[in-house]
């Protein structure tokens, strides 16, 4: 009867993140379960990890979608130096005066008498309302993209993983703490916080981070903003997940094993319990990355987060809306490109679930 | 049963009081002064004192806090920065129903679409039918709903132009009424912000009806000789709903103040899009008193689902 009661209430807590309020903060997991540690493990004698690499090998779906992933990160970080040189030289009629590839591929030259062009041997892509290269300015939304969730990775899961395992491992006040927290943040709609911090501290941002290389030039200050709202919803969810495989391990025998003969409690989490987290925290990152990936385009896409001159998927989304009717070849390449991302992310992370818990199939 | 009501909703309470202090906080250290903004250009001391006073922002922050706390439960929201003399109760009561309609529409549509999707993966588990549903399922469930809309409408307008149809690419027509006119212009949002919970409600009814299907009684059901359709339809398929229709009313808090996207890209005169607008222009107390329509309506949705909880399976005993 309890067990039963328990199972439902599991299906049912799994569903407190909004499903279908724009996807972006949820991962399909809430709706199939994450991966809980397999205590039967066939004896083979190859370790957890390898037959998980394994059965991952033989996953066709998510082997593509590793390959498109890389692509695209490929394409983020070697394409804009190889493609800036490829072309002949450009006279602009406007400017009079010649310009190289290394000018009209980057993605804020502006090109003002090439504007909504259609994919030619100068501009592969075509050109946007302004004039500017349409591969240029993908590829280096592509990059933020990546940055943004490597940035919001990197918070989520070092903040996922302390809280969670001192949740897990001490319980007490933590443990209260970090659920009455929790509790908040799934009833907070994380879109909204997102909004909030970035529509309402926005502009001191763009002063505050002027001088960060890279992420505080070119309209590019927001992200950090961004990035923190985006790791503050997130990782909760994140920190409950490693609470729960923190506790199951609390109870297994060679934690038991390692307290009788006399270890110390912090060296068992650094030795015993952070390296069985591993399978969890890869496959619920990577769910979580395709989250990450469509929150920072959407702020964009509401004037929150990457400015102009500044290119992101959601500002190439949000500035071609406006064309719709007239060029909708401008819409449909961000559209198209972030959809796949995002798709491929997902196919992944289902993938990695699958293969470190076989059973989460069915 | 009302011990366990009782602490829920103190639990709630909780969570709205939390929601509600983050964004006073917020507004309160925002940058910029609204009430400069307000006066604009020429203004005399005497004037800003004044008018800051009207809008009580020459209290102390607690104070603040305390008087708009009062105010919430009193649903007197006070006045809006932008719109000058204007409530912003008056400017919620605008948005409250048409949020609620397409939130209600959507939900419907996942259900009613997501659910026998998810039953027939059940029953064809593991075979190509059940592999193309979640494969597609999954890339419905991983579009980015604003990737979603402007597709539709790019397609919409290509209709229109090909087609010489004259089909509305935005819009909402009149709330709550049900002319060919207003139903033109709500089938695209409709479908494209249902799209994602119908492949999460087909995942989830999927899982559940595979639950059930190992149990006990089904295989008992099926030894008593029964015919597999009254297995299936009587014994297994109410049980896997419970958990369906639990999570309803959770999805249903998030799917009526959510609609950020659906309403931005259809031009939708909803809570959303005010929240958004008035985010661009900084009118803190439409935006605050937003905030704590979504934090309620999320905490009743959850609420509503205990309730059912309780109700749809009799097995389950609150203590």
């Amino acid at each position: 009867m309890d067990t039963q009661k328990d199972q439902s209430r599991e299906v049912a807590q799994g569903a407190m993140i909004p499903p279908s309020l724009e996807p972006e903060m949820v991962s399909m997991d809430e709706a199939a379960g994450i991966p809980m540690p397999v205590e039967s493990r066939k004896q083979e004698g190859l370790s957890p990890l390898k037959e998980a690499v394994q059965r991952l090998r033989k996953d066709k779906r998510a082997a593509v979608s590793l390959s498109i992933v890389l692509f695209f990160v490929l394409i983020a970080i070697i394409g804009p130096p190889i493609y800036q040189r490829i072309g002949g030289s450009y006279f602009s009629e406007i400017d009079q005066k010649a310009y190289g590839p290394q000018d009209y591929h980057n993605y804020t030259h502006q090109e003002l008498d090439r504007q909504n062009e259609l994919p030619s041997g100068q501009y592969w892509l075509g050109t946007d309302q302004l004039g500017r290269d349409i591969l240029a300015r993908m590829m280096q939304g592509v990059l933020i993209s990546i940055v943004v969730a490597l940035l919001v990775e990197f918070v989520n899961v070092t903040l996922g993983i302390l809280i969670g395992v001192l949740a897990g491992f001490y319980g007490g006040w933590i443990d209260q703490l970090l659920a009455r927290f929790a509790d908040l943040m799934f009833a907070f709609p994380g879109l909204l916080l997102i909004i909030l911090i970035s529509g309402i501290f926005g502009s001191s941002a763009d002063t505050a981070f002027s001088k960060i290389p890279f992420l505080g030039a070119d309209g590019n200050a927001r992200l950090i903003l961004v990035a923190m709202g985006l790791a503050l919803t997130a990782w909760p969810l994140m920190a409950r997940y490693v609470r729960g495989q923190t506790l199951q391990l609390k109870e297994q025998q060679f934690i038991e094993a390692a307290r009788t003969s006399g270890t110390k409690n912090t060296r068992i989490i650094l030795r015993h319990i952070i390296p069985n987290l591993f399978s969890i925290v890869i496959v619920a990152s990577t769910l979580n990355i395709s989250g990450t990936i469509v929150g920072e385009a959407g702020i964009s896409l509401l004037g929150l987060g990457v400015r102009p001159p500044g290119s992101s998927l959601g500002l190439m989304i949000s500035n071609a809306s406006q064309y719709i009717g007239v060029y909708p070849w401008e819409i449909i390449v961000p559209c198209l490109v972030l959809a796949l991302i995002v798709i491929s992310f997902s196919f992944l992370g289902d993938g990695l679930r699958d293969a470190f818990d076989p059973r989460s199939k069915d | 049963m009302v011990q366990f009501l009782v602490k829920r909703f103190i639990g709630l309470l909780f969570v709205v009081l939390g929601v509600t202090f983050i964004t006073f906080v917020m507004g309160l250290n925002a940058p910029g002064d609204p009430i400069v903004s307000l006066l604009g250009q020429h203004f005399s001391p005497e004037q800003y004192r004044a008018l800051r006073h009207v809008y009580g922002l020459d209290l102390p922050w607690w104070q603040q806090y305390a008087t708009y706390l009062h105010n919430l439960f009193t649903f007197n929201f006070g006045l809006s920065f932008q719109y000058k003399n204007r409530a912003v109760s008056d400017i919620l009561l605008t948005g409250v129903p048409i949020s609620l309609e397409l939130g209600l529409w959507a939900i419907t549509v996942q259900v009613l679409v997501g659910v026998p999707l998810g039953i027939v993966s059940a029953l064809r588990a593991n075979t190509w039918v059940d592999t193309t549903n979640m494969g597609l399922m999954l890339v419905l469930f991983a579009v980015p709903i604003f990737v979603l809309g402007f597709l539709v409408q790019v397609f919409i307008v290509w209709l229109d132009q090909t087609a010489a149809l004259e089909w509305p690419v935005a819009g909402w027509g009149h709330p709550w009424q049900y002319t060919w006119s207003d139903i033109q212009f709500r089938i695209a949002p409709i479908l494209v912000y249902a799209t994602a919970g119908i492949a999460y409600f087909a995942r989830l009814s999927r899982t559940t009806m595979l639950e059930v299907l190992r149990q006990d009684y089904v295989r008992t059901a099926r030894a008593k000789g029964l015919v597999e359709r009254v297995v299936i339809y009587r014994h297994a398929l109410r049980n896997a709903m419970i958990p369906i229709v639990t999570v309803i009313g959770v999805i249903l808090g998030f799917l009526v103040t959510g609609a950020f996207f659906t309403e931005g890209i259809f031009n939708i005169p909803g809570i959303a899009d005010i929240t958004l607008s008035s985010i661009n222009v900084r009118d803190y107390p439409v935006i605050q008193a937003t905030a704590a329509l979504l934090a309620v309506a999320v905490v009743l949705g959850n609420l509503v689902s205990d309730i059912l909880y309780t109700l749809v399976d009799p097995r389950i005993k609150v203590e």
